[in-house]
């Protein structure tokens, strides 16, 4: 079973990647009707899917492809010429195989579609020259229909091995065989001039036929009478059934088919690899920062620049094995214009290039839809009709090229034509009328932007609705889909000229580089590609216009949204005289995001938030920072969309609710001594000790800062000394008086720097009193007393 | 030999169902203190038992998601049991820890009060959850009787559903 399961694997590959490239070769054939290779390559995808079928057991399928192998084969021999008509019905059945293989590959099973109609049209086309096959199945017995005989023949011929002889080996070694065999025939064929007039027989019986005896020649007579009057000629006959194989060693490429799975865990593991990486490069600064001048630096630091540099170099490899070329979604495409332009009675020419543009594998495969979307409205409303064109000067036929190249980090997909161009009046009226935009917004649109309003949902400008597109769905999708792969669309038409429609898509979406940004004690990062600027501005240059926030950015307004708004970050540091501001861009559409500070540049791995806490609006995903901390990644699009609802709030107006404590006794009084001596400390203690005041002790300014933010005491003053390790007395001073919430906190120097700068210094930072050492207890405890108000009644 | 090799097979095979059938009967448990109470989950749920660090807050999510952190590469969110089960969040201490549980691909790590020790319940000790709380919607799984106490046994799924 699980044999069998491998093969239909290997099946279902195999086939999906045939038929994939079948569509194009079929619109081409259709323009070369005469071209030999592409008829036999055609041919040879048919007659593939067809043997592989008929071994694993699908009927239906090979029924499908038996007859589809019958038309292509005349068309070979010269028979048929393939009309446009005979093309449909092709076309058709090569739907029908597709919808099959799809069956097949999500239930095991061919069931389920009906092929008999397209069958009886296909065998329509071959009936009247079929002729030739008459002899070859006279023979058979039940057959109404001259070409089918063969099928079932050759359906029969596969089943009785398979029934009769389960053994899948056995079946295994004919298949090697009839392969040998072709390859047999291919080298005779190479000595044998093509196009000999010699018809006799479809090559189907004459493969079946060497391969029955030798595999299992107790069933398989039955077959070999019906070929016996040809077995003269099939010398002459096999060099065109062969014909494709041929072409095979040309198109054989050194490559090994890899499960997707392992190529994403290779992805994680080097993504893990970049985030040791940047946490390597961070250890380094600050071991360089330490031992300044020490010799091993030198060592450690070329150590570090090499791993970085291989990381970097391993992860461009591994995201290069992802990647696939983008034709492989540019191949439906001339199959769909052709459809389409008879469908719509118009002319329209596809014309691809860069099909080898290379692109991660997730991106291809999200990029297709918003692209049939696209090209779509280019046929039904951008390309006019033949007599327009005519009358316009223009050549009868429209042209749609679609090319894919790389710009940077970016690959652009580039979509033109040649069509009526869009009318920015036009539009915007339309968009008025259907309520998407203010009559003042309209004035206010550059043309420009007014070409984005096809984006917007529910617009549609077609004034009859037709099946192609029109429904008022689509082209919003397509903005959405392409800003889900962090990619912009940009539009460029003139009346009458065309359009030009370009897509922006990053390469890969698993690294990318990214702007950190801090608000409050919170980072965020920011994707690279969506930040136009950044700019510092101070507080005085933020105006508020109904309710928004804005600033004057050179000639333009830009509205602005805090961060903190956003995320609902708790405002607990005081806010700064200046912020920063992030211009973030997408398309046409600009927003100013005001944060506390920039931190910088970073390669960041996208990590999920898994699917507890997924879709949470405006968060992207995580990433992993160089200190092993996590942060959250911005989401651009919905962080635009977000800041429309947003109510502003100016820049300083945490007003810190002070939460008065009722003091009842002398205890509830909470003192912090921070000294980095143990005798001094111990001195304090036994000054204070007398009130009866509770005392907490701290050896450095870090220290401190830790116990005040943990929130376990509610200080009513702190003595702090100024030359301690870590953090001294002035740094810490700064940085308690940055939160709101102890603002009002009485910071005590006690210092036995007596300078005046010191004295400077301390009350700077925010030190309200000055205590040198040394000094009496009294004096200490009045000076502590006075400062936290301290009630006589507990003396 | 053949027969022997059978035989011997055979004998293993015996052996490993008797086994089997004996951790049957038996539900190895790890138990945990949130306020009050004591809670157990199956310890197959648990993927590691960490002391607490800091983690990332997330915004736009329940008070009881207190936010992210990093397990060795892993993003991995953090839900307050105590705040989850409408107790007031209490300051963490020496005792706290975060189990980390796993539920097929889904894995979130639990803030709980502090840790009791591990149990093994027989399976004819664990009565089924109070008919008040009962229907699919409850998150206790049953309740484990031992000589002195009761414990909740909870269902590990379920903490790590989705509620928002």
């Amino acid at each position: 079973m699980d044999e069998f399961q491998e093969i239909l694997q290997d099946f279902l590959i195999e086939s999906f990647e045939l038929v994939e490239k079948l569509d194009e070769d079929l619109v081409e054939l259709e323009n070369n009707p005469e071209d030999l290779e592409l008829l036999n390559g055609i041919f040879r995808v048919a007659h593939t899917v067809k043997g592989a079928s008929s071994f694993l057991n699908f009927d239906v399928l090979t029924h499908l492809t038996h007859h589809m192998e019958d038309v292509l084969n005349k068309a070979r021999h010269g028979d048929l010429l393939i009309t446009p008509d005979i093309m449909d019905v092709i076309l058709e059945s090569i739907d029908l195989m597709k919808a099959l293989l799809e069956t097949i590959r999500d239930t095991s099973e061919d069931a389920g579609i009906d092929v008999a109609a397209c069958v009886v049209r296909l065998d329509k086309i071959t009936g009247g020259d079929g002729e030739v096959q008459t002899s070859a199945a006279a023979e058979a017995v039940t057959e109404e229909v001259t070409p089918q005989p063969v099928v079932e023949e050759a359906v029969a011929d596969d089943v009785d091995y398979d029934s009769m002889s389960p053994d899948d080996l056995e079946a295994e070694i004919e298949k090697l065989l009839q392969e040998r065999q072709d390859e047999d025939k291919a080298k005779r064929e190479a000595k044998i001039a093509a196009g000999e007039e010699v018809l006799a027989a479809p090559p189907e019986p004459i493969e079946d036929e060497p391969a029955a005896p030798k595999a299992e020649p107790a069933p398989a007579p039955t077959p070999e009478p019906a070929s016996a009057p040809v077995v003269t000629t099939p010398k002459k006959d096999d060099p065109k059934a062969a014909a494709p194989v041929k072409r095979a060693p040309a198109t054989v490429e050194q490559t090994i088919r890899v499960d997707v799975k392992r190529l994403d865990h290779l992805m994680n593991l080097i993504g893990e690899l970049v985030l040791a990486k940047n946490r390597l490069i961070k250890i380094n600064d600050d071991v360089e920062e330490r031992y300044e001048g020490e010799e091993f630096l030198e060592e450690l630091n070329q150590v570090v620049s090499i791993v970085s540099l291989v990381t970097t170099d391993l992860q461009i490899a591994v995201m290069k094995t992802r990647m696939l070329p983008i034709g492989k979604v540019f191949n439906k495409f001339p199959r769909m214009i052709r459809d389409l332009s008879r469908e719509l009675n118009k002319k329209i020419d596809l014309e691809l290039a860069g099909e080898d543009t290379e692109l991660d594998k997730s991106i291809v495969e999200e990029i297709g839809d918003p692209l049939v979307h696209i090209i779509r409205n280019s046929c039904d409303h951008g390309v006019e009709i033949p007599e327009v064109r005519l009358a316009q000067g223009k050549s009868e036929t429209g042209t749609i090229g679609l090319k894919a190249y790389n710009e940077g980090n970016q690959i652009v997909i580039q979509i033109d034509d040649d069509g009526k161009g869009l009318d920015a009046g036009m539009l915007k009226d339309k968009s008025v009328e259907k309520g998407l935009i203010t009559e003042k917004e309209a004035d206010n649109m550059s043309d420009k932007e007014a070409f984005t309003l096809i984006f917007k949902p529910g617009f549609s400008t077609a004034a009859a609705v037709t099946s192609v597109s029109g429904r008022g769905v689509g082209m919003d999708v397509v903005k959405t889909n392409i800003e889900k792969l962090n990619g912009i669309i940009d539009i460029d038409s003139e009346i009458g000229v065309g359009t030009s429609m370009k897509l922006k898509i990053p390469l890969t979406l698993a690294i990318i580089q990214a702007l950190l940004v801090g608000v409050q004690e919170e980072y965020y990062a920011i994707p690279l590609a969506s930040v136009l600027e950044t700019v510092r501005i101070s507080k005085e240059e933020i105006y508020t216009v109904e309710g928004r926030s804005v600033m004057r950015l050179r000639e333009e307004v830009l509205s602005l949204v805090h961060i903190g708004d956003i995320f609902e970050v708790e405002r607990i540091l005081d806010a700064n005289e200046h912020a920063y501001v992030v211009v973030l861009g997408l398309g046409t559409s600009k927003l100013g995001l005001i944060v506390d500070t920039l931190v910088g540049q970073e390669e960041i791995v996208i990590k999920s938030l898994g699917d507890y806490l997924k879709g949470i609006e405006g968060v992207a995903g995580a990433t992993i920072r160089g200190d092993g901390g996590v942060t959250l990644i911005v989401d651009v699009v919905a962080l635009m969309s977000m800041a429309r609802d947003v109510k502003s709030t100016a820049l300083s107006d945490a007003s810190a609710t002070e939460v008065s404590h009722e003091k009842t006794k002398a205890s509830d009084y909470t003192i912090m001594i921070v000294d980095d001596s143990k005798t001094d400390r111990t001195i304090m203690r036994k000054s204070l000790e007398p009130l009866g005041v509770t005392l907490v002790e701290a050896a450095d300014g870090q220290e401190a800062l830790n116990i005040l933010k943990s929130g376990d005491h509610n200080f009513d003053a702190m003595l702090v000394d100024i030359e301690m390790p870590r953090m001294d007395g002035c740094t810490l001073a700064t940085e308690i008086k940055k939160y709101n919430k102890y603002k009002n906190l009485p910071l005590i120097a006690v210092t036995s720097r007596s300078g005046k700068s010191d004295r400077m210094r301390g009350v700077e930072s925010g030190m309200i009193e000055y205590i040198t050492k040394p000094y009496s207890a009294d004096y200490l405890s009045s000076v502590v007393q006075r400062n936290v108000n301290f009630k006589s009644e507990f003396l | 030999m053949s027969d022997q090799l059978k035989e011997v097979i055979n004998q293993q095979n015996k052996q490993q169902n008797s086994d089997l059938n004996q951790l049957d009967d038996i539900v190895q448990l790890v138990g945990f203190v949130i306020g009050e109470e004591e809670y157990a989950i199956p310890i197959l749920a648990i993927q590691e038992i960490i002391k607490p660090f800091s983690w990332t807050r997330v915004p736009q999510v329940p008070a009881y998601v207190l936010g992210v952190f990093n397990l060795r590469g892993a993003v991995i969110p953090l839900i307050d049991l105590r705040a989850k089960f409408g107790l007031q969040t209490k300051k963490q201490s020496d005792e706290t820890r975060f189990i980390v549980m796993r539920h097929g691909d889904d894995v979130a790590g639990f803030v709980i009060d502090r840790l009791t020790m591990a149990i093994r319940l027989k399976k004819r000790d664990i009565g089924p959850a109070p008919d008040t709380v009962n229907g699919n919607d409850t998150i206790i799984d049953g309740v484990g009787k031992q000589a002195d106490k009761i414990i909740t046994i909870l269902k590990v799924n379920k903490l790590l559903e989705r509620d928002f």
